[in-house]
């Protein structure tokens, strides 16, 4: 799954860690959702968009 | 629970971990004292014999809270995994290793081993697992 995450941190200055701080998960746990190799799960997805201030699909978007 | 988290849940899975290791060392200390020195039987010996077991396998129920209070998804399915790839790589040693046993006679392996052989190779795949991830 492809994700605006890197774009969206960097629109705000933020680092891994400072998402990771603010969605009280790892720095890791960041790192996986945003390098694709980790889908979250319906209610972090739903954190992100409340984080973001956006919706999950403008976070996410299906690869096919 | 990985090296790298420093949450609640992990440091509790730790500090768990750690008492019950201790708990271990000291129930085996004092089963085998209690062989040696009194040589039980009946039921006696049987509780005793089975004394060191119950923290080891109290080790794994450990785990199994630490997945239930994990509260990042992500270091939840890296211990699943874990998890997975040590019971995996047990059953895989175990097995080849009986085969062994019957067909060219190698040397008995002891079952109590099978609890070491799976820390073992969950301490080799967590750290192989987060390296995927890094």
């Amino acid at each position: 799954m492809k994700n605006r995450l890197r774009v969206l941190r960097a629109e705000r200055d933020w680092s891994q860690a400072d998402l990771a701080q603010r969605l009280e998960v790892s720095r890791q746990s960041v790192n996986a959702v945003e390098t694709g190799k980790f889908d979250p799960s319906l209610p972090l997805a739903f954190k992100l968009a409340r984080l973001f201030e956006t919706t999950i699909e403008e976070i996410f978007s299906d690869e096919n | 629970m990985n090296c790298t988290t420093n949450n609640p849940a992990a440091k509790r899975f730790m500090r768990r971990n750690l008492i019950t290791l201790l708990l271990y060392a000291l129930s085996l200390a004092f089963s085998i004292s209690v062989f040696l020195h009194f040589h039980p039987t009946g039921v006696l010996a049987y509780l005793l014999a089975v004394l060191p077991a119950i923290p080891l396998t109290g080790l794994l129920a450990i785990f199994g809270l630490y997945l239930a209070e994990e509260k990042d998804e992500f270091q939840r399915s890296i211990g699943v995994q874990s998890m997975l790839w040590s019971i995996g790589g047990t059953l895989a040693v175990t097995n080849i290793w009986g085969f062994l046993e019957s067909f060219v006679h190698l040397r008995h392996l002891n079952p109590i081993l099978d609890a070491v052989i799976f820390w073992i190779f969950m301490g080799i795949s967590l750290p192989f697992l987060l390296r995927r991830y890094r």
